[in-house]
């Protein structure tokens, strides 16, 4: 099993509490995502910028939101045999995870590289699989967690803060 | 509530029957059903008539200025739009339609296909000049850029900030006639006539404008009528011109290729809901990057517009083949006085400002609370977002409920199994 952190140093203590501390979310949104559902992909992502949009989140935090779980979602869609997403909403940040059913990272160091993919044509001739998926998830995100490993689920999990320092 | 906003359309209770059709059709939720009458939130709707299509009993009725307006004022110019020509059948020629216009008491009538070609050059030069903003956003359609204020307000800055055609039109006529007649601006009424309700909305309220632009709006409908009673009549309309070119400017499709180049890259969407739909790709950097984007509420751009006459494929054909087949291709000569008042920022427009619906209560705190309460609504309710209670959607009735303005007893299916 591999695992890859990421941390925005702004955020290093509130992150290091986040983790130690076992937080009752205010809100929780779940989505399913099926293999291979290029019509539906984007829909889950689409539907947490909205309702953090209703709760007044600015403007940049919603687009870094929306990158970042859209990317993911699309990572699921193309790469994995299904999935889902839990969205929990806190007063002061948002926490994604999602989760899918495998095949798993050989290696998450690789991926993190730009450019670097696994997808197959079919996915390339719709426009994935450019191998910026984790690099942007990464660039949008405040925190950055992947555990995978080959034959394996995926979990990636993300942290966003409202505010930005 | 305060009035803020001007709009062209009115529910007339005594048609409505509360029948919910227009509730689902309204892509800002600003229909109601409530005691059995279809009602408007005004901060939502951006007038673009998608329920007046939609409702059985016409009961939405659309408003335009009246002809007789015209007589309020000593001179009366009539600016044609470019879907204008498109509502007429080839028996009926497009100069003698224009002459039929003018003899319905104007003095004089204007084209807006006769400034779309220098409008073109100025959107470009526009697009270079901004080249910090991708995409830029069309601002012609009235009802495109009330959509941006109210549910995309980040996109407000990617709207193009520069006058209509049909603006820059009527500055310059009343300019002109000004000077050469002798006539005080004031007693200068200019008149666009116009294919659907937002245009009438953005004369009566316009957003961003600096200038006194038009005196009322008359729709294509009832000039059409008017027309056509006494087209046999017209005679001697050799010495009306015509810019065939610029009727492009009424087609989605064909608006985009004025600006198109080799270092701009268009995209060009109609129909609301593509609209909507597209607008959300580019808040959420989900599109490749085009340079601008030509969006129009209408199926095909103007020439959908619900004052028109003719269904907008007919329309569109029509237009084209007087492309093709006009020998007048007049050039209309003033460029030079445009380009000038262009480089003066004279068509510049105030930065459009944001009326968002979207923000549930006043801090991220309290919307929370909001949202838990209406999400718990929400699971009380079926699901069926049947609309019987009035509101589009489950959601929306939640929603209503948390903002008291309406109550789970609503919900007729709710009703039906206690």
């Amino acid at each position: 099993m591999s695992e890859y952190t990421y941390i925005n140093p702004k955020f290093e203590k509130e992150i290091n509490e986040f983790s130690k501390k076992t937080l009752v979310p205010e809100l929780t949104l779940n989505y399913d995502i099926k293999v291979r559902d290029f019509v539906n992909t984007g829909n889950a992502s689409a539907d947490i910028k909205l309702t953090l949009k209703r709760l007044g989140v600015s403007s940049p935090v919603l687009r870094r939101v929306a990158i970042s779980s859209y990317e993911a979602e699309i990572n699921i869609t193309a790469h994995s045999k299904g999935g889902n997403i839990i969205c929990n909403v806190y007063p002061e940040f948002v926490h994604i995870q999602f989760k899918d059913k495998g095949p798993g990272l050989k290696d998450i160091e690789q991926a993190m590289i730009p450019g670097w993919s696994t997808a197959d044509d079919a996915v390339r001739e719709m426009g994935f699989g450019a191998g910026l998926g984790l690099p942007n998830i990464k660039k949008n995100s405040d925190y950055l967690h992947i555990v995978s490993a080959e034959n394996s689920p995926t979990l990636v999990e993300i942290l966003i803060f409202y505010i930005e320092k | 509530m305060k009035k803020n906003y001007f709009h062209a359309i009115k529910i007339n209770s005594n048609l409505c029957d509360g029948c919910t059709k227009c509730i689902k059709s309204c892509p800002t939720k600003a229909l109601r059903v409530r005691n059995g009458k279809a009602e408007i939130d005004e901060n939502r709707c951006i007038d673009c008539g998608k329920c007046v299509l939609e409702c059985p009993k016409d009961a939405i009725e659309t408003f335009a200025d009246n002809l007789s307006v015209i007589n309020d004022f000593k001179y009366k110019v009539a600016v044609i739009p470019a879907s204008f020509s498109g509502q007429f059948n080839e028996a009926v020629n497009y100069r003698r339609a224009k002459k039929a216009v003018l003899s319905l008491g104007f003095d004089e009538i204007a084209d807006e296909s006769m400034v779309t070609d220098i409008m073109g050059n100025f959107i470009q030069d526009y697009i270079r000049n901004h080249e910090n903003i991708r995409p830029i956003i069309s601002s012609n359609c009235p009802a495109v850029v009330r959509l941006i204020q109210v549910r995309f307000t980040d996109l407000l800055p990617n709207i193009l900030h520069l006058e209509s055609p049909m603006s820059i039109i009527a500055t310059y006529v009343r300019e002109k006639i000004s000077h050469e007649k002798k006539i005080n601006k004031k007693d200068i009424g200019v008149f666009p006539i116009v294919p659907c309700i937002a245009q009438v909305t953005a004369v009566h309220q316009p957003e961003g404008t600096y200038q006194h632009l038009h005196d009322g709006a008359i729709s294509i409908r009832e000039i059409y009528r008017k027309v056509m009673d006494i087209y046999e009549e017209v005679e001697n309309y050799d010495d009306i011109c015509s810019f065939p070119d610029g009727l492009k400017w009424a087609i989605a499709g064909l608006k985009a290729e004025y600006i198109a180049e080799k270092d701009i890259d268009v995209l060009s969407v109609s129909g609301i809901d593509n609209v909507i739909d597209i607008l959300a790709k580019i808040e959420n950097g989900q599109i490749e990057k085009y340079d601008f984007v030509v969006m129009d509420s209408c199926t095909e751009g103007c020439i959908g517009g619900i004052l028109n006459i003719e269904n907008p494929f007919i329309a569109e054909a029509r237009l084209k083949k007087i492309m093709r087949n006009s020998k007048h291709k007049n050039k209309f000569f003033n460029d030079k006085y445009f380009t000038k008042l262009y480089k003066d920022n004279f068509y510049n427009v105030n930065p459009l400002q944001p009326r968002s619906i979207m923000k549930l209560d006043k801090d991220i705190k309290s919307s929370i609370l909001k949202m838990r309460e209406i999400r718990k609504i929400k699971d009380l309710l079926p699901g069926y977002d049947c609309g019987a209670c009035g509101a589009p959607t489950c959601c929306d009735l939640a929603e209503d409920i948390v903002e008291g303005k309406a109550s789970l007893d609503d919900c007729l299916i709710l009703k039906d199994k206690k």
